[in-house]
Parts: structure tokens; C-alpha cells; sequence
């Protein structure tokens, strides 16, 4: 069943269009993978989905209603929700209040407390240094914050931008087994990556972008084994 | 264990500042240094509600003496044409300002860094050049550059006019306990987190679902009702001001340059930066007002520059940090 549809969607800074007809399905509970290289449009999409970018044309479904040209908080409030890239975690707040600023909308206030178990059970560091400003913390425990806070949101979509950027090998790898954790719970997942590797082999199905327009979709194991993949992507 | 005994050690501390402040003009009978110490408050106070908009909102509004002049102008109005109460004036004239505010603030508050600060600086501006170039709006006088004067009544509470200093002294030291108590209420509540994310990272913030331009809009309405409520205090106890006094860019960069020195975003920033400019800003008017006219301003400007060089959150901090050790000293012996 499909959670979310993209039909034919178009989007652009002034004159400059990033996404040309761009369609894309996710189904419930699948772990979906937007891969590609530098500048082909993924971050660009992703704020189109959250409704922090206006798209010029083109229709966006989530659970058969229209979302496109919804404020982002409305868009929030229907559960999903963006991590964006490079964290963006509120420095100056500590842990706990970054992770309690998650919980904005009134539906997420109601099950805080609820949440903010779950999210200590999936990062135990987190509930170590929950007094510590988020700005002191290593850039892997930042990125723990930052996917903590989209959690405390209670997402039935969760749109990854880039987590694994700028992690060391060990902790790239530590985030995408979190991904698959929360994947597992229920949480439906888009997750966009240059790290093509590591995303296709935890994503149920994939779609590959390049220069605003999917040129390829199919399994993650698929897409692992193509050749275009491997040789583009993998250097293989 | 420690951090009770500190918060019983600043209940304490604040106590005796609180009773300072109210005991100062039962002990001090010159009208010149009270005088000082008024303005003091008063910038203190401006700066305070400044400082919901300037230090929360992560914006810097360098127009904020329009709103000073929205009040000043609106109660004088009232009370020179229809007789009312400039108590009521304030507020009427505070309601104004806060709507005036939000008219401005919606587009406005959407822009970023220097853009935000221009357009605030241009509004200001504009409203000094309109009120210098309008004598009457309908049947209201405003004056045009001659400003308004306010009839001398003595002694009359009604009509917001003391013949103490003492009195507009305990005024304004209430509404500036007002503000900070504002100010710390909204930095405990929900909506000075979601004030001070909006403030940090925009983008961060809405993609969490927080509303940011609605509570940047809200602060700015409460900034300026306050604002405005000090306009009405100008007035009433110079019972006369004119566009350049009031409206002028002077005011709103003063607001600013103490807000940055004494600390922006916390609630003692203001009222430090206040302390330490205001006494400072009237001795060099007074010794070297003569010598060189605007000597104050370059003054500023050089603190300034050594504040953001050397304490970049301002003189709050270092002097937090001096409290907390003295308090420990006290405590170890």
C-alpha cells in the first residue's frame, strides 16, 4: 500500500528548476532510499515534502490527502517528519530540550514523556548527557539528537537527509543499523544517501536521481548488483 | 544540595538589590543624579522589551523608538484633545503599537540578519519623517517638527504629572520589574523555547513543526506594547517632545548598543548594559558635550567593540560568573 505519492513533481529556485516531473511512491513500513550524487535535487525534494519549499507544480498524496502547498507545521502534524542535513541541532539548548522541542505539535506533547523513553532505550548516550548543551556534544552523538528529536514527533514517515555525513566509518555504520531499529518499530523510512552502499543494503526498495529525475527504481539488493550502480556509485 | 543554597542565596541577593532600589531616592536629594538614575531605569526598562523581540526572536530591530513615539504621541493626543487620562493613554496607546507592530512584523520578521534590521531602521525613519511633515491629522494636532507640549497641572496623579522626581522614579522601576518578570516567565515557557529555536536555526525549527513566524509575530506585539507604555513615561516627565527627540534613530541604536553590551537574550543583559552606558552616556555629555557634541556615540561604539571582541555575549557574563564566585568564597569560609 502506498503511504505517500509524488506525481509529476516540479520544483525550482526562481528560474533555476532543481526537480523536473518527478514521481516517486513509498509504501507502509518500507525502507525507501533516494540515492544520488551531489546536486541532483534529494535535499531540494525532501523540503518540498515538509513544506519548508513551494513546488510549482505537481501533487504529493500522503494517505490519500493532498499535501503539497500545506504549511511545513501542518505537514508535521500529519506525522512527517524531516531530519535535515548537517543536524541543525539548537546549540545553546541542552540535550533533553533539543529532544523536547521534537514534541511541538499537540499530539506529540500528550505522549512526551512516552517518547522520550523510547528514544533513551534506542541511545542510551543521550540519556547520560541529557543536561549537556547540544553543541558540545561529537558530531555522532549530535546526529543521535537529531534523529531523538524527529522521533519525539511521533513520525509515521521519517525522512532522513544525509545522517551518515561527516560520521567516521564506525559511527556511519552505527546509524544505519538505528535506521533499520526504528525502521523495525513500525516507522515508515525515506532516507536519502551518498553513502549508496550502506543505504541500499538496508533498504527495502530504492530510486536513483540524477539531475532532478529518477533514473532508475528497484530493489535495494537489485540496485547493488546492477552495473550502472556499481559502476557510478560504488566505483566497482 | 548546593544549587538550593544558591537559590536561597539569590532570593537573598535580589532581595537586597530590590530594597536598594526602592530606598535610593529617600536617601538621595539631587535632582540631577536622579535624573541619571531615571534614565537609567528607563533604558533599562526599553532595553527589557527590546530585548523579547531583539534577543529571543534572533533578529536586531533598529526601529524600535517608532514605538516609542506611537505611545508618546497617542496619550499626549488623547490627553490634549479629549481630556483622558494618559494612564489610559499608555495603554491605548500601547494596543496601537503592538498592532502597528504586527502589521510591521509579519512581513518583515520573514527576513533575515541585516535585511531585518534595515527594514525596521527604514520604518522608524519613515514615521519620524511623516510626523515632521504633518501639523494635523483630521482635527488632532501632532505638530509637525515643533512637537508636542503638555500644560503643567503640579501635582495630579490623574494626569500622570508629579512635581518629584521620587515619583516618576518608583514608576518606571515598576514597570521595569514588570518586564523582567515578563521576561522570565516567557524564557521558562514553551513559547520562549520555541521563540529561541525559531531564533537559532528557522529553517530547524519549522521543519519540527514549530510555527516559527507566529511567535516571532507575538513577540514582536508584546515587545512594542511595552514600548509604547515608555513613550507615555517620556512624555509625562518632560511634558514635551518633539519627532527627533522621540522618533529619531538616537534611541533606537542606544537600545540596541546596550542590549549588545550588557547581553541580549538573557534578562540581566538589559538591565547591566543600562547600568554601566546611561551613567556613563550623561558624565561624558557633561564634560565633553562641550568639547565635542556626540562624543557619547563614539564612546559606545568603542565599547562595543571591545565587548563583541572580548565578551561576545556580553557583560551579563563575566559578571554572573564574578557573582557565583564571590557567592562561593562566602560559602567555603
Amino acid at each position: 500500500m502506498s503511504l505517500l505519492k509524488i506525481d509529476r513533481l516540479n520544483t525550482g529556485y526562481g528560474d533555476i528548476q532543481v526537480l523536473f516531473d518527478l514521481s516517486i511512491e513509498v509504501h507502509q513500513g518500507e525502507v525507501l532510499s533516494i540515492i544520488g550524487a551531489n546536486g541532483v535535487g534529494k535535499t531540494t525534494l525532501l523540503k518540498t515534502l515538509s513544506g519548508l519549499m513551494p513546488a510549482s507544480s505537481g501533487t504529493v498524496y500522503f494517505k490519500d490527502q493532498e499535501i503539497q502547498g500545506l504549511p511545513p507545521e501542518k505537514i508535521v502534524g500529519l506525522g512527517i517528519i524531516q531530519i535535515p542535513e548537517g543536524r541543525r541541532l539548537f546549540s545553546l539548548m541542552s540535550v533533553l530540550e533539543n529532544l523536547e522541542m521534537g514534541a511541538y505539535t499537540p499530539k506529540a506533547r500528550a505522549r512526551k514523556d512516552e517518547r522520550l523513553k523510547e528514544v533513551y532505550q534506542i541511545f542510551p548516550r543521550l540519556e547520560e548527557r541529557k543536561n549537556q548543551l547540544a553543541g558540545t556534544l561529537s558530531g555522532g552523538e549530535q546526529q543521535m539528537v537529531a534523529i531523538g528529536r524527529g522521533l519525539m514527533a511521533g513520525p509515521e514517515m521519517l525522512m532522513l537527509d544525509e545522517p551518515s555525513m561527516g560520521l567516521s566509518p564506525v559511527l556511519r555504520e552505527e546509524t544505519f543499523r538505528v535506521v533499520k531499529k526504528i525502521a523495525e518499530t513500525g516507522v515508515t523510512i525515506m532516507l536519502i544517501e551518498q553513502d549508496v552502499k550502506h543505504s541500499l543494503s538496508i533498504s527495502d526498495r530504492a530510486y536513483v536521481m540524477e539531475r532532478g529525475e529518477v533514473v532508475m527504481e528497484g530493489t535495494g539488493a537489485e540496485l547493488l548488483v546492477n552495473p550502472h550502480i556499481r559502476k557510478a556509485y560504488l566505483g566497482i | 544540595m548546593k544549587a538550593l543554597a544558591d537559590s536561597k542565596a539569590n532570593k537573598y541577593f535580589l532581595a537586597a538589590v530590590l530594597l536598594i532600589a526602592v530606598l535610593i531616592p529617600q536617601v538621595i536629594t539631587s535632582p540631577s543624579i536622579m535624573q541619571i538614575l531615571i534614565l537609567t531605569l528607563f533604558y533599562a526598562y526599553l532595553t527589557s522589551s527590546w530585548n523579547l523581540v531583539g534577543g529571543f526572536a534572533g533578529v536586531l530591530p533598529l526601529g524600535h523608538s517608532a514605538f516609542i513615539g506611537i505611545g508618546a504621541y497617542t496619550s499626549t493626543i488623547l490627553y490634549l484633545h479629549y481630556g483622558l487620562s494618559p494612564w489610559f493613554g499608555m495603554l491605548a496607546g500601547g494596543v496601537l503599537a503592538a498592532v502597528i507592530g504586527v502589521i510591521i512584523g509579519i512581513p518583515t520578521l520573514k527576513l533575515r540578519g541585516a535585511y531585518f534590521a534595515l527594514a525596521t531602521m527604514a520604518f522608524g525613519e519613515g514615521l519620524r519623517v511623516l510626523v515632521e511633515n504633518v501639523d494635523t491629522i483630521g482635527p488632532l494636532k501632532v505638530n509637525g517638527p515643533r512637537g508636542l507640549l503638555i500644560n503643567l497641572t503640579g501635582n495630579s496623579f490623574i494626569d500622570y504629572q508629579f512635581t518629584s522626581k521620587a515619583s516618576y522614579y518608583y514608576i518606571i522601576l515598576a514597570l521595569l520589574l514588570i518586564i523582567l518578570l515578563i521576561t522570565w516567565l516567557l524564557m521558562r515557557s514553551k513559547i520562549g523555547y520555541y521563540l529561541s529555536a525559531g531564533g537559532e536555526d528557522p529553517e530547524a525549527a519549522a521543519a519540527l513543526g514549530i510555527n516559527v513566524p507566529r511567535y516571532k509575530v507575538m513577540a514582536m506585539a508584546i515587545s512594542c506594547f511595552f514600548t509604547a507604555l515608555a513613550g507615555t513615561f517620556y512624555a509625562q516627565m518632560f511634558l514635551y517632545f518633539y519627532p527627533k527627540s522621540i522618533l529619531g534613530l538616537d534611541m533606537s541604536f542606544e537600545i540596541a548598543f546596550i542590549a549588545l553590551i550588557g547581553g541580549r537574550g538573557t534578562i540581566l543583559g538589559p538591565v547591566l548594559g543600562a547600568l554601566l552606558l546611561r551613567p556613563l552616556n550623561e558624565f561624558t555629555r557633561i564634560y565633553l558635550g562641550g568639547i565635542l557634541p556626540g562624543m557619547h556615540l563614539v564612546i559606545f561604539g568603542l565599547i562595543l567593540i571591545l565587548v563583541m571582541i572580548f565578551q561576545p555575549r556580553g557583560i551579563q557574563e563575566p559578571l554572573t560568573r564574578l557573582y557565583r564566585r564571590i557567592l562561593y568564597r562566602i560559602k567555603g569560609s
